[in-house]
């Protein structure tokens, strides 16, 4: 799974990545083609690293990826042995430059989360003047010659008067002369560069590894995130979870988001509970919490264990497709199916299933998820679902929202003994103001 | 050397011509060709492609941009590529065109060079603010006609024009075509408390009543008078048109019975696409416009060889356009005006 893969799951996982301030278009390359970690020691050590860098000072180093720039291409050319022009030349001389100045940063706060090269070298073949300026062309010191015809030029161009027919041929003639010792000059070049070709290609991938990694210490002190703990076959839990996404759309409408705790491991976890009353936030906030987790964000809880898996299975139900002639129920169906094949075969997913057969009668539903339950007594990565149905499978781990409270509406989860679900419906509807005479009649049916 | 030192005054300068083949490019040679570099650290652009051997429109001989030792210019890529010049490349800008990412040189041995830069509003701003980061003190802009944004004063503060035979080959069509441009260019500016109030107005249609209160008509632009359904003219003593000024709209106010009370504002000049007649007539009847900034137009200049080889007289053209917009006219190719 690449991180541009996972985007487009509907969990809030785009707005992290959109409210991430990277700096440079390579590394938004880099991030949008990482794979997903799935080794505990890959993670540890990635988390090790951001640690570090969080603790430091990196304005400065911000600053200066900002000029960085994706010339991958120009330093396969490179590699390649193809004579460069002046543009690239360029381009090779203002990385260096910038990796030598992130390097001298770096070592000032001792830090070790990327590794560069020392470019001294790269930067002394592209600066024969040590200027020291970020600039570039075939300087007159590279050959006593080019000096000599620049000189000629100049006399005869002046400073653009006019000039008669002999000087024009004599000038075109001098430009000609000049470019093809131009030309000699690059080809020179990059003879001493190539051996630098692996090193600088090094180094791109470290600045904009940098790069992404400041851009998530960034995100984490800003959004409140924590750094988890990760491992393989053990319990899922997280402290005061929330939805980054969620929670700033409650902010910006002045309101507060109720942070949850949740934990499970590899018995089925159902989540009953009102309707309004956040389930399939939770459900979301698991998946996203388990991507960020996986792909080296901070994650947003107070504190978390967050258990490694291969792949996040998330079902929200609403995969209606006429294109392929499913109706809603068929598409769930076909969904859930997949998520039972998987962990039949033994994968290690987290299953996550926003109300599994919701869009049939209620008695039927009731059935396919107390045989989907059964089906699935077990899943070591996490096997988490909602429902509105009386489940009475007592084998399962329960949640239960706590819902209204003296009219207003409690977001935190408790563990449940039964299944029961609560009836809080009609109350959820008048609160929102629906009609009058269709409440009452509703009332009436239930009192019956 | 006329209106060089005028032009010094200013920090940022755009060439415009009225249309093509007007002698664009040789009034931006004569300005680089004369302009103190060792004083002053220029800058120059174009937008769209300039300084090609041929007009790609109408195959004519085109002269070609010569840039003077000292010179920052800015083009695409593939033109960088294939100038015929000595220069050190300063900057690679974040601006693509249709030629590749647009580059910023200096040059060290003078010479020719295809000139082909960002082209829109936003594209030309960041431009000049990227120039003025490599300490550049004075900006050039070869415009067109076409994109008046870049003679936008939020571009550019000084500009010149180019007129000539190729606009109109009748001399007094193209004194009355020209002067009217040279009319909207030198349209007064608003007063401070009225630039003050309308010039944090992003879009729409607003006014500035009798009070002094700023009144929003909740019009999207002046394109959108369908959704008026009052007198918006009544009561106010100011109406600001934030984007485009259009025969329509001057039209509703010529004929609200408030032409004369109320004073029509527009961001700048090249803001206004309205009709020469209806203008007159808008002003006869005692309306007025005025602009929230102001180009200062340093020069006209004329050529009056049109491509299709019709020539005019360029002494009587210089007198006619000069007597008619009372600012100084010059014929470049004819009076060389020596160093």
């Amino acid at each position: 799974m690449t991180f541009k893969s996972v985007l487009d799951i509907d969990c809030g996982i785009r707005f992290m990545y959109e409210d991430l301030e990277l700096n440079s278009s390579c590394a938004r390359k880099m991030l949008l083609e990482s794979e997903m970690m799935t080794s505990k020691r890959e993670i540890d050590v990635y988390y090790g690293k951001l640690n570090e860098l969080y603790t430091k000072d990196f304005k400065a180093i911000s600053l200066k990826l900002m000029c960085l720039k994706d010339i991958h291409t120009t330093i396969k050319r490179l590699g390649a042995g193809v004579v460069l022009d002046d543009i690239e030349l360029f381009e090779i001389k203002y990385l260096a430059m910038i990796s030598q100045d992130v390097r001298k940063l770096l070592l000032e706060q001792r830090i070790t989360a990327v590794n560069l090269p020392d470019l001294k070298k790269v930067v002394e073949i592209l600066d024969p003047d040590s200027l020291n300026i970020p600039s570039f062309y075939v300087y007159d010191s590279y050959s006593e010659q080019l000096a000599y015809i620049r000189k000629e030029m100049r006399n005869i161009s002046g400073y653009g008067k006019e000039i008669g027919e002999q000087e024009r041929e004599q000038l075109l003639e001098l430009q000609r002369l000049n470019d093809e010792q131009e030309f000699q000059i690059r080809e020179n070049l990059v003879g001493k560069l190539l051996e630098y070709a692996a090193k600088l290609e090094h180094v791109l991938k470290s600045l904009s590894l940098l790069d992404i990694m400041i851009a998530k210490c960034v995100q984490m002190k800003r959004l409140g995130l924590c750094f988890p703990s990760v491992a393989e076959g053990v319990e899922t839990f997280y402290c005061k979870m929330f939805n980054p996404m969620v929670k700033k759309a409650l902010e910006e409408a002045g309101k507060e988001f109720c942070p949850v705790d949740i934990a499970f491991q590899n018995v089925p976890v159902t989540i009953i509970g009102a309707n309004m009353g956040g389930k399939t936030v939770v459900l979301k906030t698991l998946a996203v919490n388990q991507l960020l987790a996986q792909f080296g964000f901070g994650v947003a809880a107070e504190c978390c264990c967050v258990n490694i898996v291969d792949k996040i299975m998330f079902c929200i139900g609403d995969d209606q497709n006429m294109q392929k002639g499913l109706s809603s129920f068929a598409a769930e169906m076909l969904a859930i199916d997949s998520v039972v094949k998987s962990i039949r075969k033994g994968e290690n997913i987290l299953a996550l299933i926003d109300e599994p057969a919701r869009t049939t009668n209620p008695v039927e539903g009731t059935a396919l998820v107390e045989g989907l339950l059964e089906v699935l007594p077990s899943n070591a990565g996490g096997l988490v679902l909602t429902t509105h149905y009386n489940i009475k499978n007592d084998k399962v781990k329960r949640y239960r929202v706590k819902g209204l409270v003296d009219g207003v509406m409690d977001y935190m989860l408790v563990e449940a003994e039964s299944g029961d679900v609560p009836h809080e419906a009609v109350a959820i509807a008048e609160k929102l103001g629906i009609d009058r005479e269709w409440i009452e009649l509703t009332r009436k049916h239930l009192n019956n | 050397m006329p209106f060089i030192d005028e032009i010094l005054k200013y920090d940022s300068l755009s060439i415009v011509g009225l249309e093509k083949n007007v002698g664009k490019t040789e009034c931006l040679n004569y300005i680089l060709s004369r302009l103190p570099l060792e004083k002053r650290r220029v800058a120059v652009t174009s937008i769209g492609i300039d300084g090609e051997n041929k007009d790609q429109v109408t195959a004519t001989k085109k002269p070609e941009i010569y840039l003077r030792e000292g010179v920052y210019f800015s083009t695409a890529e593939a033109h960088y590529r294939s100038r015929r010049l000595v220069s050190e490349l300063v900057e690679i800008t974040n601006e693509r065109s249709s030629l590749g990412r647009i580059v910023t040189g200096k040059v060290i041995v003078g010479g020719k060079a295809l000139i082909s830069g960002p082209s829109s509003g936003p594209s030309l701003k960041r431009w000049v603010k990227s120039a003025r980061d490599l300490g550049v003190e004075l900006t050039i802009i070869d415009g067109a006609i076409s994109r008046l944004s870049s003679a936008s004063p939020a571009i550019s503060k000084a500009m010149v024009l180019s007129t000539g035979a190729a606009y109109s080959s009748n001399i007094n069509t193209l004194v009355q075509k020209t002067r009217f441009v040279v009319e909207m260019i030198n349209l007064p500016e608003a007063d401070k408390g009225v630039v003050e109030a309308f010039d944090p107005v992003e879009s729409g249609v607003w006014g500035l009543d009798d009070e002094g209160e700023i009144v929003d008509f909740g019009l999207t632009s002046s394109l959108s008078l369908s959704a008026v359904d009052k007198d918006i003219t009544a009561g106010m003593r100011y109406i600001f048109v934030s984007g485009a000024l259009t025969d329509r709209f001057l039209n509703l106010v010529a004929n609200s019975g408030n032409i004369k009370s109320v004073v029509l504002v527009v961001r700048d000049f090249t803001k206004i696409f309205v009709n020469e007649m209806l203008y007159r007539n808008f002003v006869s009847r005692g309306g007025r416009i005025v602009v929230l900034q102001k180009s200062r137009l340093v020069a006209v200049c004329v050529n009056p060889t049109a491509p299709n080889g019709y020539v005019l007289d360029s002494g009587i053209l210089c007198e006619k356009l000069q007597e008619a917009i009372k600012l100084p006219v010059y014929d470049i190719v004819k009076n060389r005006y020596d160093f």
